[in-house]
């Protein structure tokens, strides 16, 4: 399988933000932000009834698309802005493109990407450039 | 806070220190972010983010704290605006990282509305028990400050 610039990456989709999984995160990066678990806070802060995922979720399924793509160890670099948020029951599929092509060390064969993450009206929630290792896809010459 | 306490937070430094990505830790991160555990003992990626903060020694609500926010309610708000991560080897569970960081950026920005924001920026790299470099993560918070 060779890799062309162009060419798309995903979709990878999460058909519904599990609340749950919003306070497993809180627990383990010790994020005190209550919009993350405490919808009275989250209405209270215009968000409506559902809590706010976090930001680190919303890469993780950028992530998790390019881990199934090119491999568990595939990623070298992510740079991400946040652009819109992720709600509880929201779907949220992350997509991307190859947009480049370049040699890493040792001339490991490595591809840039533009990802996102968007919301099922196309609103994109998470935009990311990633340098991915794709030695696992690309033919070694 | 004023303009010139936000700038002279940068350069300030974070404790330091070493982190270990525990098996059952990065296991439900994972299973969090709607995926099964990697194989080979990899740690999820995003686990950069937390195990960073843990091991430089510096919570969400230290950050809150050094940006005079004591609680994101109110008015005020909290925001992570956007990351660059740069893994040099993948992560792994199990291994002891040794991490060092701070503030490296600050600036005030007040929008057409007349909200004024402030953007602190922290970088912190990681080190394996060889001392080899392994990472290194930069995120940008933002914090909302009412109107001036």
């Amino acid at each position: 399988m060779s890799v062309n610039i162009g060419d798309p990456i995903g979709p990878w989709t999460m058909e519904s933000v599990d609340p749950a999984a919003m306070r497993t995160t809180a627990a383990i990066c010790r994020d005190p932000n209550p919009i993350h678990w405490d919808h009275d806070v989250a209405r209270a802060q215009g968000f409506g009834d559902r809590v706010v995922n976090q930001g680190p979720l919303n890469l993780g399924y950028v992530v998790n698309m390019l881990l199934e793509w090119a491999g568990p160890d595939s990623i070298r670099r992510i740079g991400s802005k946040f652009t819109a948020v992720v709600q509880e029951g929201d779907r949220v599929v992350a997509r991307g493109t190859v947009t480049g092509l370049e040699e890493g060390p040792d001339r490991t064969p490595l591809a840039r990407c533009e990802c996102w993450l968007e919301h099922d009206d196309g609103t994109r929630a998470v935009t990311a450039t990633a340098l991915v290792d794709i030695s696992a896809l690309a033919p070694v010459t | 806070m004023t303009e010139d306490e936000l700038i002279a937070l940068v350069g300030h430094r974070f404790e330091g220190g070493t982190y270990t990505i525990a098996q059952w830790e990065n296991r439900l991160l994972t299973e969090a972010t709607g995926r099964a555990a990697l194989p080979d003992g990899l740690a999820h990626p995003i686990a950069l983010f937390h195990a960073s903060m843990a091991g430089a020694r510096v919570t969400i609500g230290d950050i809150l704290t050094l940006a005079g926010m004591e609680a994101p309610d109110g008015d005020d708000g909290v925001v992570l605006l956007g990351y660059d991560w740069e893994f040099l080897q993948p992560l792994r569970e199990d291994e002891p990282y040794t991490m060092e960081g701070g503030v490296i950026a600050a600036e005030r920005k007040t929008g057409r509305s007349g909200r004024t924001t402030d953007l602190l920026t922290f970088e912190i790299t990681l080190t394996d028990r060889e001392g080899e470099a392994t990472g290194r993560t930069t995120n940008v918070w933002g914090f909302r400050r009412g109107e001036t």
